[in-house]
């Protein structure tokens, strides 16, 4: 699932492990998905996009979809 | 959950395994030692002791070696035990089965693959049976 979790993070001037701390997941789960390698459960993904004040759908697509929700 | 509290829970996890090692390693010395083979006793107790100090020494290093102590599991780790767990369990039916294959061929009852066998029937129906009223 594609997402755009490395631009929102790197704009905010964090760090994975940062990120990783307030959200409460390792570095290596934020590097897994913005590396595209894990989907976060829904309540993870809600996490991300309450944390960056944007919403689940802005943030994660479904693979072919064009219109990115 | 604070993170205060969650440092106190990491910290009682960090030393928990190394401590179950310590004990398991302490059992099977005892059983050895039952058992009149103090020499394998005393080898096991050693490999369970080297075990835990790599657990304890590499333990704050390591994710994989954090996760499978349960300190800073994540979801994505729960998700990895998870599915660890279940090619484990296969493989471990598939040498049951290969096992009770290769009894009963040589003429004997199947014994103890049989119930090894009826044992992991009847919880994975039973776990089928309970999750489904769980969600």
């Amino acid at each position: 699932m594609r997402n755009n979790v490395r631009e929102l993070r790197s704009a905010r001037g964090l760090s994975q492990g940062q990120l990783g701390e307030a959200l409460r997941v390792s570095r290596q789960t934020i590097n897994a998905i913005e590396t595209e390698r894990y989907t976060p459960s829904l309540p993870l993904a809600l996490a991300f996009a309450r944390f960056f004040g944007t919403s689940v759908e802005d943030m994660f697509h479904v693979d072919g979809d064009s219109e990115g929700a | 959950m604070s993170t205060e509290i969650q440092k106190v829970r990491n910290r009682r996890i960090h030393w928990a395994l190394p401590a179950l090692c310590l004990l398991s390693g302490i059992g099977y010395l005892i059983a050895f030692s039952i058992g009149g083979n103090l020499q394998l006793g005393l080898e096991a107790f050693g490999v369970m002791v080297v075990f835990a100090v790599g657990l304890l020494v590499f333990g704050g290093r390591s994710e994989t070696i954090r996760g499978l102590g349960g300190a800073d599991r994540d979801e994505r780790f729960a998700m990895l035990d998870l599915r660890a767990t279940a090619y484990t369990a296969l493989v471990l039916i598939v040498a049951i089965l290969g096992g009770f294959m290769y009894e009963v061929a040589k003429g004997h009852s199947g014994s103890p693959y049989l119930w090894l066998g009826v044992l992991t029937g009847v919880t994975y129906l039973t776990c089928i049976a309970v999750l489904r009223f769980r969600g």
